[in-house]
């Protein structure tokens, strides 16, 4: 198997090569680097590329690792054990019409080989990392319920994806491939938004970029990135009239700011005379 | 070796030169990639045993047949931080591409080596290198070739894709593309290695600080506070059964909260002026280490004294307002660390501020005083050892009587969270 992007995708040539070679070693792929880069659709691509199946898990600081893998519904079977299952076909002596899968137990389960993506793993906290880990390394789990282990029939693809809000820790670390994806330069950027507007004018590109990369550079709380440029141009393509505006007249400020901080600061409210 | 290699445009032709350079691939080209690993770790990137096996594997399966793909297979091996990145680029840059100053050249020691020394004469002996390009080939040109060979020898060979016999795609007999600079020979990657380590993405990332001292973070980490908080959501079980029985059978559910860590902890870090310098690598491990073990963990900054404001970044030009910072006071544990050393005037007189700007007209000894109310549970590091605290300067003792202060051994941390602990 070897990927190389998808028509709507830009893959950067060493990013591909990373996918190949930690699909070859089996290594989980940690991918790490600010909001907009690409990292989670990275996932959706591969899937698509080998046309395969997808399974997501999209993190929450309240899971514990073990409901990606499996739930025991105990309230449904205690509920079941009282008033019966009536129409639903549910054994109440069988646990295992009690058990639902999460995305990693499906992934497992799967006859075929699958990319797992979990999404934003720096939620969640460093145990529940610590707990995924043996269950991804050794491509199984338990029911503890029934002492059943649940064995990887094809180990999946596990894209894993951190917008580092928090440091992960150092065994997670080191039992992925980690890699840090840079926000993309005006070259790669050029090429990512002629995917999305494949009529765009040079001329609009260029003035757009050059704006873009321009208030990416003031420092904003939350800097512009790839899904607010996308935002932007579309926005202003389709009011029509000729190019973005520069300096303070950049029209549809908007789609490119969304805190109100950084509004005010892009209108030249100066924050920091409130502060003394 | 595949059947490809022995292709009838193979440039040497004859079996045993082949057969030649494979023996001499295997052993040699593992001790030099041990003393790659050793320049890593020289560079002080923690690496361990299993990353090794790792990356022998990696080697193995063919994954890095150029220097383009062995940059990322050892990039993807060995480094999990981006802080490393940096460093990693300039070792490897260094030990394959013969560029910068990556501490100690051993130019000659690899020229001199039996590996080198063999490789070139093969080249010579089987025409792939004439002694005419030769002369015109840099040292850089020369090391590529070297080890791309290497590269190009371990791994899988499949069929005609190897480099020998793959006529326009050899890299050999090329030098009239080569034209003096580096080129970076690689199928569809050309130049990634190269491209990447020259634009020194990473340099903003790189601290050059790794941890030492294991076992800072095992202290800190007793520091873990598990509370039952948040919803009600647990199941328990136990209960469950227990009240049901009681209710001739009918299902009551009795949920609990779910222990969870709720330990706030918030670093002020003075990283200002000189006299913290010789400390910044010290404070900078700790720092590392304590990361990963709380719910919630910020840092802020302050330069020399607190006079009612600190910032959020590490240039001190994001301030945050001193009713916020202290507003989370409460339930937040609080560790300062710096050296408590300032002129004396600083601390005690009214605007005693060295910034023209502030406008504060309390001396820094109130904000001090105003802090360690707000934060009860806090701590003082100083990285000054205790027993020169008094011969260092007169404000540290002073300071030390507004916050407990403990000196940054491990014994002092230790102390640190113990008190941390108490105040809880």
């Amino acid at each position: 198997m070897e990927f190389e992007g998808t028509e709507r995708y830009y893959l950067s040539p060493e990013l591909g090569e990373i996918v190949n070679i930690s699909i070859s070693m089996e290594k989980p792929l940690l991918l790490m680097g600010e909001a907009g880069t690409g990292k989670t659709r990275l996932a959706f691509e591969i899937a698509r590329a080998f046309g395969i199946n997808m399974e997501e898990a999209r993190c929450k600081s309240t899971f514990k690792g073990e409901e990606l893998c499996y739930v025991y519904d105990t309230v449904l079977r205690l509920n079941d054990s009282r008033f019966g299952s009536g129409e639903s076909g549910r054994n109440v002596n069988d646990i295992w019409d009690y058990l639902r899968f999460g995305p990693i137990g499906r992934a497992f389960l799967a006859e075929d080989r699958r990319v797992l993506l979990l999404d934003e793993i720096d939620k969640t906290d460093s145990d529940t990392q610590d707990n995924l880990l043996d269950v991804l390394e050794d491509g199984s789990f338990t029911i503890r319920e029934i002492n059943h282990k649940v064995a990887a029939q094809h180990m999946p693809i596990i894209i894993i994806t951190s917008n580092a809000k928090r440091e992960l820790s150092d065994p997670f670390l080191r039992r992925c491939f980690c890699h840090y994806i840079p926000f993309p330069g005006p070259e790669e950027i050029s090429i990512i938004v002629r995917l999305h507007f494949p009529d765009i004018a040079e001329q609009l590109l260029e003035a757009c970029l050059t704006e873009f990369y321009r208030l990416r550079g003031q420092g904003f709380e939350k800097p512009p990135a790839t899904a607010e440029l996308l935002d932007w141009i579309g926005a202003v393509r389709s009011s029509g009239g000729n190019g973005p505006g520069a300096g303070k007249a950049v029209r549809h400020i908007g789609t490119l700011l969304k805190r109100s901080q950084d509004l005010l600061k892009f209108k030249g409210v100066n924050q920091k005379t409130q502060f003394r | 070796m595949g059947a490809g290699v022995l292709d009838s445009s193979s440039p040497g032709g004859g079996t045993a030169a082949n057969m030649g350079t494979q023996t001499f691939g295997g052993a040699c080209k593992d001790s030099l990639m041990l003393s790659f690993i050793q320049q890593l770790r020289e560079a002080e990137i923690p690496i361990s045993v299993r990353y090794i096996l790792e990356f022998y594997r990696g080697l193995q399966k063919g994954l890095a047949p150029d220097l383009d793909r062995l940059f990322l297979l050892a990039r993807l091996v060995f480094i999990k931080n981006v802080e490393h990145y940096d460093v990693f680029e300039r070792v490897f840059a260094h030990f394959f591409l013969g560029k910068g100053s990556w501490q100690m050249p051993d130019w000659e020691e690899v020229f001199a080596g039996k590996p080198f020394q063999e490789w070139l004469r093969e080249q010579l002996e089987n025409g792939a290198i004439s002694a005419e390009e030769l002369r015109t080939y840099g040292i850089e040109e020369l090391l590529r070739q070297f080890w791309e060979t290497l590269l190009a020898q371990t791994g899988q060979h499949d069929g005609g894709h190897t480099w020998i016999g793959t006529g326009g795609r050899s890299p050999f007999g090329h030098s009239g593309h080569v034209g003096g600079g580096m080129r970076v020979y690689g199928r569809g990657l050309h130049g990634t290695a190269q491209k990447v380590i020259d634009k020194r993405n990473y340099i903003n990332y790189s601290e050059k600080s790794p941890l030492a001292r294991e076992n800072v973070s095992q202290i800190l980490a007793s520091l873990k506070n598990l509370k039952r908080a948040g919803p009600e959501t647990e199941l328990d079980i136990d209960e469950t059964i227990a009240r049901t029985a009681k209710n001739g059978g009918e299902i009551e559910l009795v949920f609990a909260r779910e222990f969870r860590d709720r330990l706030k902890l918030t670093v002020l870090l003075d990283n200002g002026g000189y006299s913290m310098i010789p400390y910044l690598d010290l404070v900078k491990s700790v720092f590392g280490k304590i990361r990963d073990h709380f719910k919630d963990l910020k840092y802020y900054y302050f330069h020399n004294c607190l006079y009612g404001v600190v910032y959020q970044d590490l240039p001190r030009t994001r301030a945050i307002p001193w009713e916020a910072f202290v507003s989370q006071g409460s339930d937040t544990h609080l560790i300062i660390i710096g050296d408590a050393n300032m002129a004396p005037f600083e601390l005690m007189a009214a605007n005693g501020s060295l910034y023209i700007q502030g406008s504060d007209r309390r001396p820094g000894r109130e904000w001090l005083k105003e802090l360690r109310a707000a934060f009860p549970a806090s701590v003082w590091l100083n990285p000054i050892a205790k027993e020169r605290w008094s011969k260092e300067s007169v404000t540290i003792n002073r300071i030390a009587r507004i916050f407990p202060m403990e000196d940054l051994t491990l014994a002092g941390i230790r102390n640190a969270v113990q008190i941390l602990g108490r105040k809880r």
